[in-house]
């Protein structure tokens, strides 16, 4: 007996298609691009819809979502389909003519399908995932879904702190999507064979390992209003999610056949994954906190990804992506290989690394052989010796001078270096030094060119769940106006210095929503309905709304984002198991900020029990020989 | 070795814009592994120039475009290389060589016949409207221009114009800027009050103005003003 609903849902394009040419950039809403797969959804068993919450040019590129949507569309009785954030002219022509939020491939209004997962790489989406939601006429609250509704999934380093948007998702997915997506979609199938009701599908996805759905969990909080814990409210339930982690990347060769856009887009590269994991052990840095261990694609699969993957695109650029891609044990062999093979031709290469070092300029030499040295990239994150250490970021001076010497003795004309303001600790003699760092390596650019220029570019940290720094106050913004005031007064009058610094203000929200609990939903719901899109855009964001939202639903953003926490404070994400032990994270966290002790990258040297390793059963997959330390 | 083709953007392309169907030529003809000679300097560009810029939403299956290759080709197997490499909507339906003296592309595109679709029920009014329109001596529209209006008359560039079912044809020269089907559109509403929008417009072919009709630019072949048989309405509004 099959009970499969049987759900027709017609094409929206007959009613887009008139109004298309009223609104900015059309191409973003018509699909049709290169290497994209089309299903009838009559012919497969389950749908997905897979949605980055932002505008088309900045979402299409996204690895995650083109990795999962081949995955499950190799599926022959899977379809997955695409879908971006709306414009906001786009809202208002969608509202005025009532059309409800569609995918690409099809153009099927969102209730088409069974599962609406949305890729959450930041904090920053949030109102535009309710906005999606609802104009895709599917209950913004959980609670209030039938069985007649889509399921919402979330996934992304974002969704490690999943509690802000708790209310609104059905299910969160922790770690690396490959396998979870195939397992979810497994239950899917069986939901729709079996007719189970809304609860008893949820139940069964619950039981897929990475899978956390938070209506079986609940806040409890003290008197003082501070977090209790997190607790399951179900048998069988795990009180710590553990992350879904894949371990061997060869078999994951995706995404095979990048989609090629028709409009502009911020990325218009073949982009292939070189190694997921990071353990340079950045104090700040969720993405290397959060995905370790090191798991290295080996360097046959990433060549044959390359030659395939910009034959099948023609795509002129090709990205090595990795959260510190001069980091692979193979780089070195790799962009030479590949310096080789497109040397002659219109292909670039690019290698998106940040690393301090001479290794990194002689790797980007050899990746622009035919000529085109314009910017190279470092971030040495902090302008004193001490604040690098205090944030475990091991560049000296020294090492920075002379790999801008390199850069600018090898023909590199411009050169960018990427700090944080408002780190812990922090004194304004570290943040002069930022300033100092910049005019230094100004001057060294100057010996080789009397125009060559550095950019300094200047962010306020935001702590970040599942890093050392989750517990730390974070700097109000008017502290942070301050301090890029003195760097400001201190490179004035310097033509060859450029500065770039952001809004702090977008920074408080980012903060709130990082590193907030179930309560802050209350707040991004307000926002929504304020009027709050497009966060992470600056001619979109409104502080002010989103005060005014926090004001009214009783979310002191101080106590989220200013307050130092203590060691024995539940924290809203502890119980998404990221694989880091808590009592390792805070001795980190105590050794940056009472003795700026550095910790060296466990790939090459002894292992420092951060956790991860055994609780996963998995090692570093890398090619690095270990060195040991010389003893004395 | 130079060619010159003749393309059609039809479909989802339609709301590409010419900056972005500059690019997907550009990756067509990386993806066909074709030949395409580069511009030199600092960021070298494939050599393809286009004609004027189709506007956003209409369709056409008179584009023009020139290459200029780096080593001669075989044009039939690079149509059918590049039409595999475009994505749908796009596809070159002729190209042409062009010796050292061709005289520019531009000079051969002299008229333009668009056809506009009306939609049902509308043939009586649109007849009609043609007809006083070809009678009248002047056909002023407003015209967008630098966020003013300015009035045009549309009569000077006209060289033609027909209608048969909801379908009406009109050939205009090519005078800068050219007169658009929207203001086509408007001077016929103004014979029949409150013709709706045409459906569509499509851009038929270009090339030199001849009696009755325009001689098409690479190949010459004659594309008559009235056809003695109404043409299949093109599908369009129905694809997804």
């Amino acid at each position: 007996m099959t009970t499969v609903t049987a759900r027709t849902f017609e094409s929206v394009w007959p009613l887009l298609e008139p109004v298309l040419t009223t609104v900015r950039k059309p191409a973003r809403y018509v699909g049709g691009e290169g290497n994209i797969t089309v299903k009838d959804l009559a012919d497969v068993d389950t749908s997905w819809l897979l949605i980055y919450p932002d505008a088309y040019e900045v979402g299409q590129p996204n690895q995650g979502v083109q990795i999962l949507y081949e995955v499950l569309n190799e599926r022959p009785r899977t379809a997955a389909e695409r879908g971006y954030a709306p414009w906001p002219d786009m809202e208002a022509v969608m509202r005025r003519e009532e059309i409800p939020f569609f995918s690409l491939e099809n153009h099927l209004p969102m209730r088409a399908f069974d599962v609406v997962a949305f890729s959450l790489a930041a904090e920053v989406g949030y109102t535009n995932l309710l906005n999606c939601l609802d104009l895709g006429r599917v209950p913004l609250l959980a609670a209030d879904r039938t069985d007649e509704d889509p399921l919402v999934m979330i996934g992304g380093h974002a969704a490690f702190n999943p509690e802000p948007l708790a209310p609104f998702v059905d299910v969160v997915c922790a770690g690396d999507g490959e396998e979870f997506v195939l397992e979810i979609d497994a239950v899917i199938a069986s939901w729709r064979q079996a007719g189970w009701r809304r609860p008893e599908v949820l139940a069964h996805i619950a039981g897929v390992e990475g899978a956390y759905v938070p209506a079986f969990y609940e806040p409890e909080y003290a008197s003082d209003g501070r977090l209790r814990g997190t607790f399951p409210r179900r048998a069988h339930l795990p009180y710590r999610v553990p992350k879904r982690t894949v371990s061997d990347l060869d078999r994951w060769p995706y995404p095979k056949k990048a989609i090629v856009p028709l409009t502009e887009t911020v990325h218009e590269r073949y982009s292939v994954e070189i190694f997921r994991g990071c353990t340079r052990g950045c104090r700040f840095c969720q993405a290397g906190m959060i995905t370790r261990p090191v798991r290295e694609r080996s360097k046959e699969t990433i060549k044959e990804m390359v030659a395939e993957g910009v034959a099948n695109s023609g795509f002129e650029e090709v990205g090595l992506l990795s959260l510190s891609s001069a980091d692979h044990s193979e780089i070195q062999g790799l962009c030479g290989d590949l310096a080789d093979a497109y040397e002659g031709t219109a292909t670039s290469l690019s290698l998106p690394s940040t690393r301090v070092d001479a290794f990194n300029v002689t790797l980007a030499d050899e990746l622009t052989r035919n000529g085109r040295r314009t910017g190279l990239t470092f971030a040495p994150e902090a302008g004193t010796e001490r604040m690098r250490k205090v944030i475990n970021k091991m560049v000296s001076e020294a090492d920075m001078l002379r790999t801008a010497e390199t850069a600018f003795a090898n023909g590199w004309r411009h050169l960018k270096l990427y700090f944080m303001i408002g780190l812990p600790t922090e004194t304004d003699e570290d943040v002069l030094g930022i300033a100092e760092l910049g005019l230094k390596v100004v001057e060294v650019g100057r010996q080789y060119g009397r125009k060559n220029k550095v950019t300094v570019s200047v962010g306020g940290f935001v702590p970040k769940p599942h890093t050392p720094f989750q517990w730390c106050a974070q700097d109000l913004p008017g502290e942070l106006e301050r301090k890029l005031g003195l760097i400001k007064r201190r490179v004035s009058g310097d033509r060859n210095l450029n500065l770039r610094y952001h809004d702090p203000l977008p920074g408080v929200v980012e903060g709130l929503l990082a590193r907030g609990d179930r309560r802050v939903a209350a707040a991004v719901l307000r926002a929504f309905e304020l009027g709050a899109r497009m966060d992470g855009w600056d001619e979109c964001f409104d502080y002010a709304t989103w005060m005014r939202a926090c004001a009214e639903t009783g979310v002191d953003v101080a106590w989220y984002c200013q307050r130092e926490r203590d060691e024995d404070e539940s924290l809203p994400w502890d119980h998404l198991d990221s694989g880091l032990e808590a009592g390792w994270l805070w001795k980190d966290y105590q050794d940056a900020v009472t003795r700026a002790a550095e910790l060296e990258d466990c790939r090459w040297t002894p292992c420092y029990d951060c956790g991860v390793c055994p609780g996963l059963d998995v090692q570093h997959q890398t090619r690095h020989l270990p060195i040991y330390a010389s003893p004395g | 070795m130079r060619a010159r083709v003749r393309y059609a953007k039809t479909g989802k392309l339609r709301f590409v814009s010419a900056i972005d169907l500059g690019r997907l030529w550009e990756r067509a003809l990386r993806k066909a592994d074709l030949p395409i000679a580069y511009s030199e300097g600092f960021s070298p560009h494939p050599k393809v120039s286009f004609t004027d810029a189709l506007p956003l939403g209409l369709a056409s299956t008179g584009e023009y475009a020139e290459l200029t290759f780096a080593a001669p080709v075989d044009l039939d197997a690079a149509i059918a290389a590049l039409n595999a490499a475009f994505p749908e909507g796009l596809a070159v339906l002729a190209a042409a060589e062009a010796g050292d003296g061709a005289p520019r592309l531009a000079r051969l595109l002299q008229a333009v016949c668009w056809d506009l679709f009306y939609p049902l029920g509308q043939a009586a009014a649109l007849g009609s409207a043609v007809r006083s329109a070809n009678a009248a001596d002047v056909l002023v529209v407003g015209r967008e221009r630098k966020g003013e209006t300015v009035e045009v008359d549309l009569k000077p560039a006209l060289h033609g114009m027909a209608a048969w079912e909801e379908t009406v044809r009109v050939m205009v020269r090519h005078v800068e800027p050219p007169p658009r089907p929207s203001e086509v559109h408007l001077a016929l509403n103004s014979f029949a009050l409150h013709l709706p929008g045409p459906a569509l417009a499509l851009r038929v072919a270009q090339g030199q103005p001849a009696p009755d009709g325009l001689l098409e630019a690479l190949s010459g072949e004659f594309v008559p003003l009235a056809p003695s048989m109404s043409l299949p309405r093109p599908k369009e509004r129905a694809t997804t």
